[in-house]
């Protein structure tokens, strides 16, 4: 498993920062066409991310209109619920936020005696928002850090609590700064917990919303109010704002190009999890699922749901993993 | 009041007579009569009592006139206007809605000077629009704002064009060309406009057709080669691979298979022959940014010139969204399209939730107020009976999925679908398991108001009953349980309001974001109470909470909402009928 994502981290900063800066998001004209085959019958049932729900919806209506009677059903309640529900079987697929942590392989393992597969489907920059009439420009993480936890792990000297304090003037300099935020459930939560927070605990006055959309509509409707969530979430009231790794760094705005680079500090891939036994073949249903996430019609629902599509090399590597070729 | 007030409350009571007369002229001698304390004549009491009464009502009519008018201006077309901006950026779309705001010291110091002293003016207010400019397939936005200061000129054009697509969201842009087969046919607006119009009703149909081909024709084929791959496998965990049975059986699913792979290759044959007719009708439409973009005609749900059409085309539009949204499937992952599944499996599962839960809670009260001695045991169990309706919702959905999911729903698993093992059948949400659930949760509401229905039947009618000879049974079959029925409908009633609003338990037992498979159609069995389902309620929480276009999702929030409350009025209404041909039954057998 982790052999996987590390040839898939390594491809990824190899390919992805010798290609040329995508102005537009496109898709990998290189990546296969799906072509429907006979024989795909069954129950798509997807539990998992809620970051990725929108995605599956899409990817699960594009199958349908190839295979008009595969029954699809889908549950998105945050990433945590993806593997218990791989485990009990009552899923069999896990689109996931963010890669599994070790005491979730482990149980997989005791159960079915291997650890679950992770394929890389797309790529999501996970973007800090601002309400659109904030002038904020961007922010260093141990700014964040400052701002969202209680320990500030990355070492800012003081608590962030009101607007004044990121830099801003004027009427801005005395607003309380408003917190929107995930439930633990989700994998968007435990990633900025972990790599904007340093592993830090979230304050208590963060506000925790059911959903993605939820934070952005949250923002949206609060002038003085941060959040985190998917880009693909963003609206026309919300601003995302551009982030840099260290006090004093290079400040990354939230645009396609640096999620390709490499360089924006929060951009990460949205994982599909899925029961596959090292070196069997899967079955007709999940194998034509996953090949069709990999196409070119599969990417472009990608595009269609506001995240980036990956490229022709990932996908292969990807593919290969669960011995598709 | 407030002459009565001040008045000094000494003067002897008033004779009775004086009293009634007063009485029945009351407004004209309030004033001047007095002498009694306001709280002797129960006077602020009717005040405290009217007022609650109308804070109630205001509220409700407030909520429900929010909801009714939000759900239902969502669909009405929107003219659409053209802003170009100062800096050469154009932008078409439908104004969604306005703001007033003050701009942030940045921009203002950027705007030219006599903008800010207009902005200086109003005390630092300007306005802004909200435009819905769609194309997200070009643009990778739905929505933009656009300030007032910014604007160089806007306009109505005649011929901008909303386009409803299947996929992508809104189209906005002008008719540029039409093609058919490659040619052009028309390169004028209005030439285009009209091949639209002579075109777009055929390929629709011929959409219509292949979907129905994909749905039925393709759906029946697959179904038979799924029940000989399920036979194959259930002869190989009963008998073993080396067994007749499984070469029987594979023998027969290889026959299938055959012939099912014609079928397939011949509705296939049908659908690229439609596919490829209507290719052939291509709509080119130019944005306001000057981009082309090239539509196939089978992709538009639906296009209008709103700023030319009259009024009775709104209204046909209009109608015609209303019409989507009630009977059609949902698209782009919920967004658009409509909620049929989810109306569909709300009204299942209220209906089969009461199935269950009436005569649960009628036998049980019945057994409490007929048959059991009261007693400290029977008090317990009222007390545990009432405790149930307070105990949270979701409480009962943690209780369904454990018990019923994975405990009921395993085993019947195991025993009965081994062999599509290890995908659960009915170890899983479903919705037989939510209507379970719900009927757990509305079963309190049930025992007390049949309770209270029977204990309202008089005893001497029981006792006449027995007078006659009856038995117990008789006497409460023939006797009790006609006169409570009005009581037992309204328990159920009450059951059913608060079962198809109810959602927390739900999103455990059953309910998802996409089930478009009814659980109800022409396939054998018919009732496919495994199936998830979509639901109503769940779709407001989706929609509201969960939408990637979530400026665009928001009034969706409230139709569908108007839609529930009307579902459930409508339920309500039929039960509430239901009891009052209970009743007028009731009242003509007497003498």
């Amino acid at each position: 498993m982790s052999k996987i994502r590390s040839i898939v981290s390594a491809v990824l900063a190899v390919v992805l920062v010798s290609a040329p800066a995508f102005a537009q998001v496109s898709v990998d004209s290189n990546l296969p066409d799906y072509t429907p085959v006979q024989g795909v019958t069954g129950n798509i049932k997807s539990v998992g991310s809620d970051t990725m729900n929108n995605m599956m919806t899409l990817w699960a209506e594009g199958f349908k209109t190839m295979y008009p009677n595969v029954q699809v059903e889908i549950e998105g309640k945050g990433s945590s619920t993806a593997p218990p529900a791989l485990i009990s079987a009552t899923s069999n697929f896990g689109p996931m936020s963010r890669s599994t942590k070790s005491k979730e392989d482990d149980a997989f393992e005791k159960r079915f005696g291997y650890k679950p597969t992770q394929l890389p489907t797309s790529i999501d920059m996970l973007a800090v928002y601002v309400n659109k009439d904030n002038p904020i420009e961007g922010m260093s993480f141990p700014q964040v850090d400052a701002i969202f936890s209680k320990g500030r792990k990355l070492g800012f000297a003081s608590e962030i609590n009101k607007w004044g304090e990121t830099g801003l003037t004027g009427a801005w300099a005395n607003a309380p700064i408003s917190l929107y935020g995930r439930n633990s459930a989700s994998g968007t939560y435990g990633y900025f917990k972990k790599h904007a927070l340093g592993k830090g605990d979230f304050r208590d006055s963060v506000k925790e919303q059911p959903g993605s959309s939820a934070v952005v509509q949250g923002v949206a409707s609060d002038k003085y109010g941060i959040g985190y969530s998917g880009i693909g979430y963003k609206t026309a009231d919300v601003k995302a704002i551009a982030l840099s790794k260290d006090q004093g760094g290079k400040l990354i705005p939230a645009t396609p190009e640096y999620a390709y680079s490499g360089d924006y500090p929060l951009s990460r891939f949205l994982w599909l999890t899925v029961n596959y036994k090292p070196g069997s073949e899967l079955e007709p249903l999940r194998k034509e699922f996953i090949k069709y996430i990999f196409s070119k019609q599969g990417q472009l629902d990608v595009v269609k749901d506001g995240y980036y599509p990956i490229t022709a090399p990932i996908a292969k590597k990807a593919l290969a993993s669960v011995n598709i070729h | 009041m407030s002459t009565t007030l001040t008045e000094p409350n000494n003067k002897p009571a008033l004779p009775r007579e004086t009293i009634r007369q007063s009485m029945s002229s009351r407004k004209k001698t309030r004033g001047n009569r007095g002498g009694r304390s306001l709280l002797a004549k129960g006077e602020p009491m009717l005040w405290l009592t009217g007022g609650g009464l109308i804070v109630a009502v205001v509220m409700i009519i407030a909520l429900l006139a929010l909801v009714i008018v939000q759900g239902m201006v969502t669909f009405w077309p929107k003219h659409v206007d053209q802003f170009v901006l100062k800096n050469g950026t154009v932008h078409m779309g439908e104004i969604t809605r306005d703001d007033t705001y003050k701009p942030e010291v940045g921009v203002l110091d950027s705007l030219p000077a006599e903008v800010q002293t207009d902005i200086a003016n109003n005390e630092g207010w300007a306005h802004r629009e909200l435009v819905r400019t769609g194309n997200f397939d070009l643009t990778n936005s739905h929505f933009h704002w656009v300030e007032d200061f910014y604007i160089e000129s806007r306009s109505q054009p005649q011929w901008a064009t909303v386009i409803e697509r299947n996929a992508w969201g809104r189209f906005y842009g002008m008719p540029k060309a039409f093609m058919i087969d490659g040619k052009v046919v028309a390169d004028t607006p209005e030439g285009t406009w009209a091949e639209f119009l002579k075109h777009h009703d055929q390929v629709r149909e011929r959409w219509h057709v292949r979907r129905a081909l994909e749905k039925h024709d393709i759906g029946y084929e697959s179904r038979k080669i799924d029940d000989a791959r399920l036979e194959l496998k259930s002869a190989k965990i009963e008998h073993g691979v080396d067994s007749p049975q499984y070469r029987d059986a594979q023998t027969n699913y290889d026959a299938v298979d055959a012939e099912v792979n014609v079928a397939y290759g011949k509705i296939r044959e049908k659908i690229n022959a439609l596919n490829a007719e209507n290719d052939k009708y291509q709509l080119v439409m130019v944005t306001t940014q000057g981009q082309e973009k090239q539509l196939g005609l089978a992709d538009v749900v639906r296009a209008y010139q709103p700023n030319q059409i009259g009024f009775g085309s709104k209204l046909g539009i209009y109608v015609s969204r209303w019409w989507e949204f009630l009977t059609d499937e949902p698209r782009e992952a919920n967004s658009e399209g409509g909620v049929f599944p989810a109306i569909f499996g709300t009204v299942a599962m209220t209906l089969i939730m009461s199935l269950m839960v009436v005569p649960f809670g009628v036998l049980a009260s019945l057994y409490l107020r007929e048959y059991a001695k009261a007693g400290p045991m029977i008090s317990a169990v009222r007390i545990a009976i009432n405790n149930l309706a307070g105990v949270p919702s979701i409480v009962f959905g943690v209780f369904g999925l454990g018990f019923f999911c994975y405990v009921v729903g395993g085993t019947i698993d195991e025993v009965f679908f081994k062999a599509s093992l290890p995908n659960p059948t009915f170890g899983t949400g479903g919705l037989l398991w939510a209507a379970l659930t719900l009927a757990l949760l509305t079963l309190p509401v049930v025992i007390v108001s049949t309770e209270e229905a029977l204990a309202a039947v008089p005893g001497s009618m029981r006792e006449g009953s027995y007078g006659c000879g009856a038995s117990k049974w008789q006497t409460i079959r023939r006797i009790v349980l006609p006169r409570a029925m009005p009581g037992v409908m309204t328990g159920a009633i009450l059951a059913m309001a608060r079962g198809a609003g109810e959602v927390a338990p739900l999103m455990l037992v059953g309910a998802v974001k996409l089930a478009p498979e009814l659980p109800i159609d022409g396939v054998y069995p018919f009732l496919h109470a495994q199936r998830s389902f979509m639901h109503l309620g769940f779709h407001v929480y989706d929609l509201g909470f969960q939408s990637q276009n979530a400026e665009a999702a928001k009034p969706m929030v409230f139709t569908t909402t108007l839609l529930l409350i009307m579902i459930v009025a409508f339920l309500n209404l039929f039960a509430i009928w239901l009891r009052a041909r209970l009743r007028r039954k009731f009242v003509s057998s007497q003498f």
